[in-house]
């Protein structure tokens, strides 16, 4: 029996213990996965603590046959995936009104945010200001495969797909991310071209 | 331009031959949308693992202490609820009788005793049609029925044991 399935197994006989090695180890995947799909350190952290919490509380139902990661991750995507839902629909419901009934601006999501783009910048992590402009479960889907190494049918399994509709979703995001990659390049060579001397 | 084979090469992470590789290299230079693929491909599995800040396992443990708390309090207070609830639907059920017996104990004892000759005659008479009934139903009623009847509930009583069961389960992570 593996040390894992082993604190899995007292986690589930109710030692505290064993849960918080399993937190311990799988705090990076599950905090990564979370940072990925809601591209904000604040968020992800309290999604992660929510999914340890919400795998805590199910732990009856883990199927042992699956691998933990799997099913913890597969936690991790729904939650963000139910998150980003629901962010959507106040953003579409809200009546632009702060808590005191006053009247606000929503952020243009298109329009450049300085601080972003300053950040984004300095950590060339290019590819996550990529991501946020995919659909919720295609970048699920992208996240498992390429900062986890997900087979199409672990994808498949973690999301409840058919392994055709992950291969689908797969092929779509990535020709939407080269789209949008390729957007921001054009974009960056015309905001520098004004300020590029005229000797070049 | 046509993109095919290369974007299929690409998302299917093909593994290439040495004159794939020179024809896809060729494409590359002359296809944006290719190339575009190429580098999200390579920003992709490139793209580092975020951790987070640190004492996340700490935080953790208060953050399911709060909740255990908030889940017993919650569990307190509806047991706190069921139980008025049940006390003062009996006080109003009951509030009558008692009533009655505080105005006219005779009359209400007297009433009780009837009421109690009642159904302890009811009870002796639907004995004896059970008795009688199961002398002269089975006759009639084929063996297959009698199956039935019994498997039904069978299943009738497995169905309300396993949702007993399943009411009367604590879920993990909360405390008793």
């Amino acid at each position: 029996m593996s040390e894992e399935l082993a604190w899995v197994l007292q986690a589930q006989q109710g030692s505290d213990e064993a849960f918080t090695r399993l937190v311990e180890t799988y705090q990076t995947p599950v905090y990564n996965l979370c940072y990925r799909m809601l591209g904000e350190p604040e968020s992800a952290e309290d999604a992660a603590q929510e999914t340890f919490l919400r795998a805590y509380q199910h732990l009856h139902r883990y199927d042992q046959k699956r691998p933990f990661a799997t099913w913890l991750l597969s936690i991790a995507a729904h939650y963000c995936i139910d998150r980003l839902r629901r962010r959507k629909f106040a953003m579409f419901s809200m009546d632009a009104e702060d808590e005191d009934g006053n009247s606000f601006e929503l952020p243009d999501p298109d329009s450049p945010d300085p601080e972003a783009e300053s950040v984004k910048g300095q950590t060339r992590d290019q590819i996550q200001a990529l991501l946020k402009d995919l659909d919720d479960t295609d970048r699920a889907a992208i996240i498992m495969r390429y900062w986890y190494d997900y087979s199409e049918a672990e994808i498949a399994e973690s999301l409840r797909l058919t392994v055709s509709a992950v291969k689908s979703r797969l092929h779509r995001a990535r020709k939407e991310l080269a789209g949008l990659w390729q957007e921001e390049e054009m974009r960056t060579n015309t905001e520098r071209r004004p300020h590029e001397s005229p000797a070049f | 331009m046509n993109h095919q084979p290369f974007e299929e090469w690409q998302l299917n992470d093909t593994h290439l031959t040495p004159t794939e590789k020179r024809e896809f290299d060729a494409h590359l230079r002359a296809c944006a949308h290719c190339a575009a693929l190429t580098e999200t491909g390579l920003a992709l599995r490139s793209a580092r693992v975020v951790a987070p800040a640190a004492g996340f396992v700490m935080r953790f443990q208060g953050r399911l202490a709060v909740q255990k708390i908030a889940e017993r309090r919650r569990r307190l207070w509806g047991l706190f609820v069921l139980i008025l609830a049940g006390v003062g639907l009996i006080g109003w059920i009951a509030a009558p009788y008692i009533f009655a017996v505080i105005s006219s104990p005779v009359e209400w004892l007297t009433a009780a005793i009837g009421y109690f000759l009642y159904l302890v005659t009811s009870l002796q008479a639907f004995g004896d049609v059970i008795r009688v009934l199961g002398r002269v139903v089975p006759d009639f009623i084929p063996l297959y029925v009698w199956m039935v009847l019994f498997s039904t509930l069978a299943g009738l009583g497995l169905l309300w044991t396993i949702s007993i069961w399943r009411f009367a389960r604590v879920p993990r992570g909360v405390a008793v």
